[in-house]
């Protein structure tokens, strides 16, 4: 899917740059003209210079909705907003669950905020902890 | 693996603790060291991140965890830097070394002393109060480690995770009531916190085993009900649908008696079709799960590997009773 | 429609290496020194004894327990409320049980209290003081110098503000004084100051000015709150309160709810 929304946001901005490019060009030459037709009548000349043709117009409004549309579809996989969808989703897929496309796991990334209700780092009994890390060491 | 270290280290297995500590020389090494106080450099460092500290307390308990006293000493000496020694979470870091230090129960006293000292001069000290509890637990004085912990909520009703000791603590001592008692001012607290609930649960269920008290109609319902409040506040919940298919077997095998006061209080167990339901319920779901989980799939693996061994083994013996 | 040509004034290229800059660097420097001062003269938390600490814990619990009874059977929310409003009528959680009764102590005398205007009046000095001396001696010595010109056209509006202590009534409202600049860099240094400080700083003023004026929240626990009317009120809100619990019917949910999904 992101290929495909990468190639949709960069195609859109070609487009807008061509668009851009073009309404300078149409600029350019406009101005030209005008300098080389000075003996022409003044209501003609603005008329000429004000406008710009359909084409690059129509050309920038499909840019811009195009450039949309690919950044839409790259953004990230919406978070469940209701509680028990997102509680869920914590105890079943674990970090795998706040991991993004890239692969890194999400910063404010927690885990089970009430963990810490049965972890109680605060009230850690330190050498308990260690006895029972040593006994691990000695059955590896 | 950083994600890891910005929580508490209590609950991880030693396998993790141990890779956690390996890591802790790398990231002393590449961390900042002291952040200086002087504002013409701190214009060019690096801003300090609250977190970076929480890496440093994390890194500190499961090195001395693992043994690295060496690694926890330089974390310490870091906060120790930052924030000084007279901040309250440094002084219980502090305590937690020297604790972790100590080889005779001597030591302990002394450092049990300490403790005591620097509460006689601010007893509101809360990281150090918190301490003592868990000193004095570990120490075996259980009468005077509740003392303290009650102590501590008199004057601050308001901190869960003293309410959960307290009631781990007399969990540990077979007083189911009370320890139902803290949990439920946990809720209060926290009211959303699904393990609360689903420990409730498994408190009422231990307490009827234990036959301590004799209304257990009352308290099958309950803990129905706590389990059902679990899984509703948390889809998929492992340890909820657990508790539930247990509470549900037990209430189809041996119904208790009907008891007038479950029913005034509303919390008598649901009629039969109900707990058939919810029966059936559970044991869809726990089939899901434990398939799920074995087969591998994405986003099915956060689950216990302990507690999936559980809930199949739960699942064949209930399915061989009913095949008999 | 006839085009005026546009307006060029002579100005010595040494404006702007003894004012333009001056001005800016100054403005800078006393942000940063405005944000280390107030470091420094911030006093530390308060240290809250014992009792207080009760007083506000307790009461904080009893709201918790009011707002949070669905979570607690109905027994044992009967247990709690009895128990709590028991507890606040007899004023068992009060700092001092004896001052029952007694208006509450006049804020100007109790140290607490003083405590904190002091902290609001230091604030207030930090960002007095050297405003009116940057003020000052910019009048003094930049007065009626026009410094730079804007690159992008505005209207005649802006002329009182880009041109204060310029009295030219002709002059392109592009056209700026020192007094002027000194305004736009005591206004525009905010995101300066974020980068060169963090976003929490103490230097910009214009941060200071808007929490001034928000509206204060109502402090709970303040001093001259009589802490023992708040507790009368939390038990008749306790007593009055309608429970009901999480755990009613709660069977019948779970099996709608999986059976609707």
């Amino acid at each position: 899917m992101t290929w495909f929304s990468k190639s949709t946001t960069t195609f859109g901005f070609l487009l807008l740059a061509h668009a851009c490019y073009s309404a300078y060009e149409h600029s350019a030459l406009q101005s030209h003209r005008a300098a080389s037709l000075s003996s022409l009548s003044a209501t003609q000349q603005q008329a000429a210079s004000s406008s710009l043709p359909l084409d690059i117009s129509l050309e920038t409004i499909v840019a811009t909705v195009i450039i949309t549309l690919g950044l839409v579809l790259n953004t990230a996989k919406l978070r469940p907003i209701q509680w028990r969808v997102w509680a869920g989703q914590i105890e079943r897929a674990g970090e795998e669950g706040a991991r993004s496309s890239s692969g890194e796991v999400d910063k404010d990334y927690v885990g089970n905020p009430f963990k810490l209700l049965e972890s109680r780092p605060g009230f850690v009994d330190i050498r308990k902890q260690r006895k029972e890390f040593a006994e691990w060491v000695k059955q590896q | 693996m950083t994600s890891s270290l910005l929580r508490p280290p209590g609950h991880l297995s030693p396998a993790t603790a141990l890779q956690l500590s390996q890591q802790a020389p790398n990231i002393i090494k590449n961390s900042p060291g002291a952040v200086t106080a002087s504002a013409f450099s701190s214009l060019f460092s690096a801003p300090e991140t609250p977190e970076l500290w929480t890496i440093y307390e994390n890194l500190l308990l499961s090195c001395l965890r693992t043994g690295d006293e060496e690694s926890a000493h330089l974390c310490l000496g870091r906060l120790v830097n930052r924030f000084g020694d007279d901040n309250e979470r440094v002084m219980a870091l502090i305590g937690i070394m020297k604790e972790a230090d100590a080889t005779d129960d001597a030591t302990l006293e002394v450092v049990l002393k300490e403790y005591e000292a620097l509460l006689q001069e601010n007893p509101t000290n809360t990281p150090i109060v918190k301490r003592r509890v868990a000193l004095l637990r570990s120490l075996g004085r259980i009468p005077d480690a509740v003392t303290a912990l009650t102590g501590l909520l008199d004057f601050s009703p308001t901190d869960s995770e003293a309410w959960s000791e307290l009631s781990d603590i007399y969990f540990s001592q077979g007083m189911y009531g009370q320890a139902i008692y803290a949990l439920e001012e946990v809720l209060v607290l926290q009211p959303n916190a699904w393990n609360i609930h689903a420990r409730i649960g498994e408190l009422l269920l231990m307490s009827i085993k234990s036959g301590d008290q004799n209304d257990s109609a009352k308290q099958l319902g309950e803990a129905l009900k706590r389990f059902c409040r679990s899984i509703e506040l948390c889809d998929d919940y492992l340890r909820g649908y657990y508790g539930l298919k247990i509470t549900t077997t037990q209430l189809l095998e041996d119904p208790p008696k009907p008891s007038k006061q479950a029913e005034s209080d509303g919390l008598s167990p649901p009629n039969l079709p109900t707990l058939q339901k919810l029966d059936g319920l559970a044991t869809e779901k726990l089939g899901e799960i434990t398939r799920r989980f074995t087969a591998g799939e994405r986003g099915w693996q956060g689950f216990d590997e302990a507690e999936i061994v559980a809930a199949r083994e739960l699942l064949e013996k209930s399915s061989s009773t009913t095949v008999r | 429609m006839a085009q005026l040509p546009p307006q060029t004034i002579q100005r010595d290229p040494q404006l702007f290496y003894w004012i333009l800059f001056p001005i800016t660097v100054v403005m800078i420097l006393t942000g940063i020194l405005r944000h280390y001062a107030s470091v420094l003269m911030a006093s530390p938390p308060k240290k809250v004894d014992q009792p207080s600490l009760k007083e506000q814990r307790s009461l904080m619990h009893g709201v918790a327990v009011r707002s949070n009874s669905h979570a607690l059977s109905a027994p044992s929310f009967k247990a709690r409320r009895e128990f709590l409003t028991t507890a606040f009528e007899s004023g068992a959680y009060l700092k001092d049980p004896e001052r029952r009764g007694q208006p509450p102590a006049n804020p100007m005398t109790d140290p607490g209290a003083m405590d904190g205007m002091m902290g609001m009046m230091k604030n207030n000095m930090a960002m007095m003081v050297p405003n009116t001396l940057i003020m000052s001696w910019i009048n003094t010595f930049f007065s009626g110098f026009v410094i730079l010109k804007l690159p992008f056209p505005i209207t005649i509006k802006f002329k009182s503000m880009l041109q204060a202590g310029v009295a030219t009534k002709e002059m392109d409202p592009r056209w700026m004084s020192s007094i002027s600049w000194y305004f736009l860099c005591y206004f525009g240094l905010q995101f300066v100051f974020n980068f060169l400080l963090g976003s929490d700083n103490a230097a910009s003023q214009m941060a200071q000015q808007m929490q001034g004026m928000a509206p204060q929240a109502p402090n709970m626990f303040g001093p001259g709150v009589d802490a023992d009317k708040q507790f009368q009120a939390e038990a008749e809100n306790l007593a009055v309160i309608k429970h009901y619990s999480v755990l009613d019917d709660v069977e019948q949910r779970l099996l709608e709810g999986i059976k609707t999904r």
